[in-house]
């Protein structure tokens, strides 16, 4: 019993993981833009594919997969700030760029249906089957890769913005686009720069996730919706929050899956989302970030 | 106060002129479309043109975007359906129900309208979609999960007696039906936004704390808002389970929220007659692009990115330029 429980924690670790990651955008451009990009869920499915294309054209290397995976997220991010938010800043909405992107997210869903059809694809990398035993707990190489993978990232992105200058400016943007922009520090960059970091996370996250997920071009949707969950359980814009969240949800999937019922796994992710938002609307670890609540 | 200026009374006028010229257009269509399948296309527009001027109202006027809308559409579709098929409730009582459940639960929804704005009511309306969708599909001994409920019955004939029956197997009465319905909707929802109603929603929409300030009640009428959206959207799908005779939970997938938007947006947000038109279009369009496959969504969401991008006004603002280039003194009014 408890090796289940133990299991399951790992299960619910490796997978909440990756939420984490892809949460970690969306909270990113929330917290430079107040702004949610929709299509974020599409360029984790697109991650997924090309991490799946790039390791079946070289011959089972998965690693050369991950790295295709971020570039082409970096590049999606690039192009959608250009494209959407970036003519669509002076109007000043918090709806319009919202209703754009599910535009695109919609455009690049079917494209790929098109393009890929609605079979899911089986994505085995060479990591999948090799097993690592300890004591009644077993891991594949793919979740301890998983978990170093994405460990490392959040990390990474951690300290990149609690101690580098640009990663103070981006904290500064957040907090106050003018006044920062008073200091030198050009609001127009440093938000390209946040798409890039967050699309390219959306992507690593993606070519890490095809393997678990029922890899179709609607894989990324089931994922971005739990995203949205997690940042606001987490708090908008809030790193430790989204972090937290992003484990407890991860840990709430495979314990629903273990003991309730896999059916289940939305309806109690999303109760916890309704239930937050209406105790505690600023998330688990409060902000001051009070205009939507 | 505007009420009563003469130009509005003018204005009320010309509404009821336009009522009158839909209400021609309704009576005239089935006489020139005759195939069953093109009439099935009309009355699934209808149905669409219900939603989407029930999302407008919430989202056009009172300002909060509703992600849900897919949710409400399924939960009068599956309530009054099981209500028929459960209880054996007559089609009109288990409508009403259905249709009030919906409203019910939309007032229910905007619980979190009034604690939260913009993109946390979007979230929240879409993790209560989530949830409906999750809800339809697993609990199987009610709703036969992804399975689905079939051969549902049309609504039963209506006979006065001397008078011919009205059999709505029929496709043509099932359009008179569902079409007067949408336009009677029509009418109750532009004559409330033309009211003092729609001025206080827009106020919410526009400023919700000088709003407040003027004594208007925020949460209730955001309720309001929400419960008249909803409703609309329960009586689409109490008349959709008849008409398709086939209820899946896929048909309630969040994306059917989304496919709402874009119709209001390409339409025209925060007019009644823009949704129509954007119904009517992305209803419509995609059946001259069938041959096209999957391009036609791919277009359905361009066509989204396109109107917020150039045209945020959406049809009825692309009508309104080309109506000013044609006739730039102004003499239509």
């Amino acid at each position: 019993m408890s090796s289940i429980v133990l299991q399951q924690a790992i299960n619910g670790i490796v997978v909440g993981s990756l939420y984490v990651l892809v949460a970690l955008g969306l909270t990113l451009i929330y917290g430079v833009l107040v702004q949610i990009n929709f299509a974020h869920a599409d360029i984790v499915t697109l991650g997924a594919f090309a991490a799946y294309g790039v390791t079946h054209l070289l011959s089972g290397n998965y690693l050369a997969g991950i790295a295709a995976a971020l570039g082409l997220g970096a590049a999606l991010g690039w192009l959608i700030n250009a494209g959407i938010f970036v003519p669509l800043r002076e109007r000043g909405s918090e709806l319009l760029p919202l209703i754009a992107t599910i535009g695109v997210s919609i455009m690049l869903q079917n494209a790929m249906l098109a393009l890929l059809g609605p079979i899911p694809y089986a994505f085995d990398t060479p990591y999948s089957n090799q097993v690592i035993r300890l004591g009644t707990l077993f891991l594949t190489v793919q979740n301890v890769l998983i978990i170093l993978v994405s460990g490392v990232s959040i990390a990474l992105l951690y300290g990149f913005m609690k101690f580098t200058f640009l990663g103070k400016a981006l904290r500064a943007v957040s907090q106050d686009r003018e006044t920062a922009g008073l200091m030198g520090i050009n609001p127009g960059h440093l938000i390209m720069l946040t798409f890039v970091i967050a699309s390219a996370l959306a992507g690593l996250s993606g070519a890490m996730l095809g393997p678990v997920l029922v890899l179709t071009p609607f894989a990324g949707t089931s994922v971005i919706v739990k995203a949205f969950a997690i940042v606001i359980i987490g708090g908008f814009g809030n790193v430790e929050g989204t972090i937290l969240a992003g484990l407890l949800v991860g840990l709430i999937e495979s314990y629903t899956t273990q003991f309730l019922d896999p059916g289940l796994i939305d309806i109690v992710v999303f109760a916890l989302l309704l239930l937050t938002l209406a105790v505690r609307p600023t998330g688990l670890i409060a902000e001051r970030r009070e205009e939507n609540v | 106060m505007s009420k009563t200026s003469p130009n509005a009374a003018a204005q009320s006028r010309e509404r009821r002129v336009w009522y009158l010229i839909a209400a021609v257009i309704v009576a005239a269509l089935p006489l020139f479309v005759t195939d069953s399948y093109w009439r099935t296309n009309l009355i699934v527009c209808a149905l669409n043109i219900l939603l989407a001027i029930g999302l407008d109202f919430v989202l056009g006027y009172a300002g909060q975007l509703n992600l849900g809308q897919s949710a409400f559409y399924g939960l009068g579709a599956y309530s009054s359906t099981l209500l028929v098929l459960k209880l054996g409730l007559p089609f009109w009582a288990a409508f009403a129900i259905g249709t009030l459940m919906a409203g019910a639960a939309g007032a229910l929804l905007s619980f979190f309208a009034v604690r939260l704005r913009g993109h946390y009511l979007a979230i929240a309306s879409l993790g209560f979609a989530v949830i409906i969708y999750q809800i339809l599909l697993n609990w199987i001994s009610l709703t036969q999960g992804p399975l689905g409920i079939y051969g549902i019955a049309p609504p039963p004939t209506v006979a006065f007696p001397g008078l011919p029956q009205i059999a709505f197997g029929d496709l043509r009465n099932l359009f008179y039906l569902t079409a007067g319905f949408t336009l009677i909707v029509y009418v109750l929802l532009d004559q409330m936004v033309h009211s003092p109603i729609g001025e206080t929603l827009t106020a919410i929409r526009e400023d919700e704390v000088s709003a407040a300030s003027l004594g208007i009640d925020g949460p209730k009428w955001k309720a309001f808002a929400f419960a008249v959206s909803s409703a609309a959207a329960g009586a689409a799908g109490c008349f959709y389970a008849p008409l398709v005779g086939t209820l899946v939970p896929d048909a309630f997938f969040v994306s059917e929220s989304f496919m709402i938007l874009a119709m209001v947006i390409v339409g025209g947000m925060g007019t009644l007659v823009g949704p129509v038109f954007g119904a009517v279009l992305l209803t419509i369009l995609p059946e001259f692009l069938r041959s096209l496959g999957d391009m036609r969504l791919i277009i359905y969401g361009a066509s989204v990115t396109l109107a917020v991008l150039f045209m945020p006004g959406g049809i009825v603002e692309a009508f309104h330029l080309l109506r000013h280039r044609l006739f730039p003194e102004g003499e239509m009014r």
